[in-house]
């Protein structure tokens, strides 16, 4: 490991390191690095030839800060200043806060989400910390899934089972019914994703966990080294997706938040004139039918729909005779 | 005299006065600055504003007594350290794994950890979820918890607000509390919010005991200003897991032997439902109230027969 750290990380960390190994008696220094992520050689250096001469005017000895290394121990007395670590920013108090209760809301009803549970007891103890009252000053969904659906999906991913699930494609507006192989669970903007190699498409997939509407694990297990890092995009649209052209009115302005789009420009006589990707024909139907006569298709090279059928065929079902039961 | 001694030496000081120390007497108190009266006091603005970055409350306060009045500095240790949650280690380890999994964009969860004691679980699960930040969610947060007035601007009006818990739904920060200007409860959406959020005093207005009063299901035909009805839509066997999920198992009122569902729910905005019950084209329909029946019809029939 590196012994290179900038001032502004060593700081930070001694300012929590020694609260801590002031309240401890003589911990050993290995896990004083390991704990607060501090490489060894420069934590033994920095205690020793720093924080030793820490103080306060005119620095005579009782005014320093003592330390004590010995047999790989560590012992920190006199640094009444620093007894307590820095609180925690109110960006940090939400951050802490919400991820609690995030997983709260995935774990469900499990035993996690007892008031017996670490979780639930670390929360509620953050919570009093930072001045909550019983009410938690913060609630997370990170998206809406059927539980077995999650438990399922959650339990393929850590134990590299194989699954075969019955999957809607909106785009296509159809069930489809495919094996495949889930690597990475994740959520984005309010939904529940699974990042996956499909058997069907022979690819990597994403896929939107409220679409599924069955999954079962085949039994067998795959190989592979996990995936990390970033989040993967959850839409992407191919470069050679035709496009279309679209002028809508100004009530419809969310389209333009709600749909990723090459781009957007106002007109000169109110409204805008947007162009996006089409993944499939079925979609732009019912995006047509959804936006009605507030938006025109005028150009690109998708498919021509006839919006006027689609909607007729949505009629029928009104016109026809009264619905029993 | 390295920048990393200087720096623990200048927060001991501030740390430790009972009063206000002036510059002045702050570099006669802290070796490793350096001597002219300028170059100094570009290093100490420096060392002031890295502390302060790191969310160190450094006062700038009159020193009492002193005239002309002169600027004084120092920490307040109830600022500096707030409250010790006394977290047990697995309760740390339950935090920390959490705060691995779910970030928030732009904060170090990390060093969050670090104040709270150190690394306490492995870090090897790849993460779940990122949450979109904002600037005006700190200070509502803060509001939340301290019980303060913010001042905001929202849909076109200045609003005093008192927050009562900020909740991430669908995709979105949200904000429920008390606005003072209607006299009755909101919620708003943060990104909507116009401008910052400026936290006032401590709010004497009452909050109710539950704010488990917030919505939890935040869709477009919830939101809206018109008095509800409740619409009662058949929705085929196919796309029943979907509206069974996203409605709530609570809202299927009848199931049928195809397979097929009936769903009753609290519409506020007519415009949103349409939009929703439309993308399941034939495969949803609305049996009432008439008046949203026949709205979706007249829509349906402005662009099936377009007057020609």
């Amino acid at each position: 490991m590196s012994t290179r750290m900038t001032s502004g990380a060593r700081l930070a960390r001694l300012l929590a390191v020694i609260p801590w190994v002031a309240a401890q008696d003589g911990p050993l220094l290995t896990e004083v690095a390991e704990r607060f992520d501090y490489p060894y050689e420069r934590l033994t250096a920095d205690l020793q030839e720093v924080v030793m001469f820490v103080g306060v005017y005119p620095f005579s000895p009782d005014q320093l800060i003592e330390v004590v290394v010995d047999d790989g121990r560590v012992w920190i007395s006199y640094a009444d200043w620093f007894s307590k670590p820095l609180k925690l920013t109110p960006d940090q108090a939400l951050a802490m806060m919400a991820a609690g209760q995030s997983m709260l809301d995935i774990v469900g009803e499990s035993e996690d989400n007892t008031t017996d549970g670490p979780l639930l007891r670390g929360l509620t103890k953050l919570g009093a910390a930072v001045g909550a009252s019983a009410a938690a000053p913060v609630e997370v969904r990170l998206g809406r899934a059927a539980d077995d659906v999650l438990a399922t999906l959650r339990a393929a991913v850590s134990e590299h089972q194989v699954v075969e699930m019955e999957y809607y494609v909106y785009s296509r507006d159809e069930f489809t019914r495919r094996v495949v192989e889930p690597h990475r669970f994740f959520a984005n903007a309010g939904q529940w994703y699974i990042s996956s190699y499909c058997r069907l498409a022979e690819a990597d997939r994403v896929f939107r966990v409220d679409r599924i509407r069955s999954v079962d694990p085949t039994g067998e297990t795959f190989v592979h080294e996990g995936e990390s890092g970033p989040l993967p995009p959850i839409y992407d649209p191919a470069a050679d997706d035709p496009r279309v052209v679209l002028e809508i009115d100004d009530t419809l302005e969310w389209v333009l938040q709600q749909f990723p789009h090459d781009e957007a420009t106002r007109r000169d006589e109110g409204g805008w004139t947007i162009t996006m990707a089409v993944s499939a024909t079925p979609w732009l139907e019912r995006l047509m039918v959804q936006l009605g006569p507030h938006a025109r298709i005028v150009g690109g090279d998708a498919e021509p729909i006839d919006v006027a059928a689609v909607a007729g065929r949505v009629l029928a079902r009104y016109r026809q005779e009264a619905r029993g039961g | 005299m390295s920048k990393l001694e200087r720096l623990l030496n200048l927060i001991a000081a501030l740390l430790n006065a009972d009063r206000p120390l002036t510059t002045e007497q702050l570099r006669e108190r802290i070796e490793g600055y350096p001597e002219a009266p300028e170059s100094y006091r570009r290093a100490f603005e420096r060392d002031k504003e890295a502390l302060r970055s790191m969310g160190i409350p450094i006062r700038t306060i009159e020193v009492p007594g002193t005239d002309p009045p002169k600027t004084g500095y120092r920490i307040l240790r109830e600022e500096y350290a707030g409250t010790d949650p006394q977290l047990a280690p697995d309760e740390l380890a339950a935090l920390h794994v959490a705060a691995n999994l779910v970030r928030l964009e732009g904060v170090d969860g990390d060093e969050a950890v670090l104040r709270l004691g150190g690394r306490a679980a492995d870090e090897s699960e790849p993460s779940l979820a990122a949450l979109p930040t904002d600037p005006n969610l700190g200070p509502l947060f803060t509001a939340a918890t301290e019980h303060r007035t913010v001042a905001l601007r929202y849909g076109g009006a200045d609003r005093t607000f008192d927050p009562w818990r900020v909740s991430f739904l669908r995709g979105h920060w949200y904000v429920t509390g008390w606005d003072h200007l209607r006299s009755e409860q909101r919620l708003y959406r943060v990104d909507r919010i116009d401008g910052g959020v400026e936290v006032g005093g401590v709010t004497e207005h009452e909050r109710p005991a539950d704010v488990a009063t917030t919505p939890t299901r935040l869709a477009p035909w919830e939101l809206g200003v018109k008095a509800p009805v409740t619409a009662r839509v058949w929705i085929e066997a196919d796309q029943s897991p979907w509206a069974r999920h996203n409605l709530g198992p609570e809202a299927v009122v009848a199931e049928h032997d195809d397979g097929s569902i009936e769903v009753e729910f609290e519409v506020r905005n007519p415009d949103g439902f349409r939009a929703m019950v439309l993308t399941f084209l034939d495969g949803a329909e609305v049996l009432g109230p008439p008046e949203l029946r026949d709205e979706v019809i007249s829509w349906l029939e402005a662009l099936a027969e377009p007057a020609s």
